[in-house]
């Protein structure tokens, strides 16, 4: 499939620190990338390097095939982005602030007229087309910053944040437009919340202080771990000592995670454990969430 | 692109109570200032008048027109980078298919075509008198000229410091301290120095009384270009990080 976005090596350094350590992103059409990271991590300075809003210090950005440091106009033309903080003009109306964005974007009049009109569709801004920005609540503020991303139905969607400050129901519908979004658009997101990425997200990266420590899938297939209880509260080195078992952790008293050794199966290892009589309670394969991929990556035991 | 994001411009600016209230102040100043010409004029007996009603015009009414400049020039660039800069807006153009210097190009021609209503204002108060007696118009355009070159030299160094500065009020501050001193060094320095060059009233006086010179037109062009090559620097560096 072709890529539509890609980065290689792309980098950033603000004097003396690396805010962006190298990293190679890939995205093809109705794929849904979600960055994942702490606030400090990287995310916004990856989004507007590949928006052409930041230089990057070393790499590539690569928009359809158009490089954003040699064809910006090209490139830039295939690019909806939006910031943080939506960039709205407060004092204009929607319709006159998403028409103005529309001929920014290089739309003839006819076209951004029929744009604007789609955008307020999609964004659900019918009823507030007169309305003057600074006097909408900020929710329809987040829509129409939404609107000026995707007016001129470009290649890529990049969204910073995109459900931040919203309620429940304005967050569902984000999040359904963010999927309508996709099946014809690759899209580009960041965010600092789990339960985002993983709701809107069909791959993730996580970042930790600049460097990508997890690229993949949301439910990579590794090696399955388990989940056990015991009543008894044995050291995990114990533990351990099974032959069927690999490694043993335990984060709270009781209740330990373990992996087995190649080629045992899990009714040995359990087994092997009702034979010490530490009092088995609980024996279940854990499935691998976005949680424990990030615990796991940002704990330095990346995947 | 330039004229779309200058109209664009202008057409925000025209929306904000800001542009009409500065408008009918200068418009009342000046026609204050225009009668007041007039009746000066009439009132100097036949003999003392040493020069015509044009040049009367040229040093009064453009006089005037030059002092409001200077004092909104500032207040009409403060925000065209500064706040965009602050509130994040400033991505709607940088992640537009648009270069650096388009985009100060699109805000310079936005600025300059509302000023453009202040560049016209004397002339055309001066040309109500056209039926009614004899006018210079050789020194009426070469006036008018003046102030267009002084709204191009006062908006870049208003923009320069816009770009230089997120806080609006350090930009305005910034642009009045520069155009002051270039007030200032006309009467403070030695005519012939370098300095004295510098100081835009009397390239403009020569202007107001229609001496269209190669030197004067080259100091605006200068004080123009220099400002907005340091505006296009900041942008730049900005995106550099």
């Amino acid at each position: 499939m072709t890529e539509i976005l890609i980065t290689r090596q792309l980098s950033r350094h603000f004097q003396p620190r690396e805010v962006v350590q190298p990293l190679d992103l890939s995205l093809t059409r109705g794929d849904i990338l979600g960055l994942l990271g702490p606030n400090g991590a990287g995310k916004s300075t990856i989004l507007r390097m590949i928006c052409g809003d930041l230089a990057p210090s070393g790499g590539s950005v690569q928009i359809c095939g158009f490089d954003l440091l040699e064809q910006p106009r090209e490139a830039k033309r295939r690019i909806g982005y939006l910031p943080e903080r939506p960039p709205l003009h407060p004092d204009q109306r929607v319709d006159e602030f998403l028409y103005d964005c529309a001929r920014l974007r290089g739309l003839s009049r006819a076209t951004a007229i029929e744009a604007r009109a789609r955008a307020r569709q999609q964004c659900d801004l019918v009823e507030v087309g007169q309305r003057l920005i600074r006097k909408l609540s900020k929710g329809y503020q987040q829509r129409v910053g939404l609107a000026q991303a995707i007016l001129h139905d470009p290649e890529v969607v990049i969204l910073d944040e995109p459900t931040d400050g919203l309620d429940p129901a304005q967050i569902r519908q984000v999040r359904r437009l963010i999927g309508q979004l996709a099946q014809h658009k690759a899209v580009l997101l960041s965010s600092h919340n789990l339960g985002e990425i993983q709701a809107v997200c069909n791959r993730v990266v996580i970042l930790q202080q600049g460097r990508c420590v997890y690229q993949g899938s949301l439910t990579p297939s590794g090696q399955t771990t388990y989940r056990l209880v015991l009543e008894q509260q044995p050291r995990p080195e114990r533990i351990a000592e099974l032959p069927s078992l690999a490694t043993v952790e335990s984060h709270e008293p009781g209740v330990y995670r373990l992996t087995l050794a190649n080629g045992k199966r899990p009714a040995e290892a359990l087994s092997e454990l009702m034979a010490r009589d530490w009092g088995v309670s609980e024996f279940a394969a854990e499935t691998h969430d976005l949680e424990h991929i990030f615990l796991q990556a940002t704990s330095g035991e990346a995947a | 692109m330039i004229l779309t994001l200058a109209w664009m411009e202008w057409r925000r600016f025209m929306r904000t109570p800001l542009a009409w209230i500065t408008l009918a102040l200068i418009l009342a100043l000046l026609s204050w200032s225009f009668l007041g010409a007039l009746e000066s004029f009439n009132k100097l007996p036949a003999a003392s008048r040493r020069l015509g009603l044009t040049h009367h015009l040229g040093l009064q009414l453009f006089g005037l027109a030059s002092v409001l400049m200077l004092i909104i020039t500032p207040i009409l660039t403060l925000r065209a980078f500064s706040d965009p800069l602050r509130t994040g807006s400033y991505a709607l153009f940088s992640s537009a298919p648009l270069t650096d210097i388009q985009i100060l190009s699109g805000k310079f021609l936005g600025i300059f075509l509302y000023q453009l209503i202040l560049v016209a204002l004397p002339l055309g108060l001066s040309l109500s008198l056209w039926s009614g007696t004899p006018l210079d118009p050789g020194l009426l355009l070469s006036a008018t000229l003046g102030l267009l070159l002084l709204s191009v030299g006062f908006t870049a160094i208003g923009l320069s410091f816009s770009a230089l500065s997120d806080h609006p009020g350090v930009a305005a501050a910034g642009s009045y301290g520069v155009l002051l001193m270039l007030s200032l060094l006309d009467q403070h320095t030695e005519r012939g120095s370098f300095l004295h060059w510098l100081a835009w009233p009397s390239h403009y006086l020569d202007l107001q009384m229609g001496l269209v010179r190669i030197h004067d037109l080259v100091y605006f062009l200068t004080l123009a270009l220099f400002f907005l090559a340091l505006a296009w620097q900041r942008l730049l560096r900005r995106r550099q990080g």
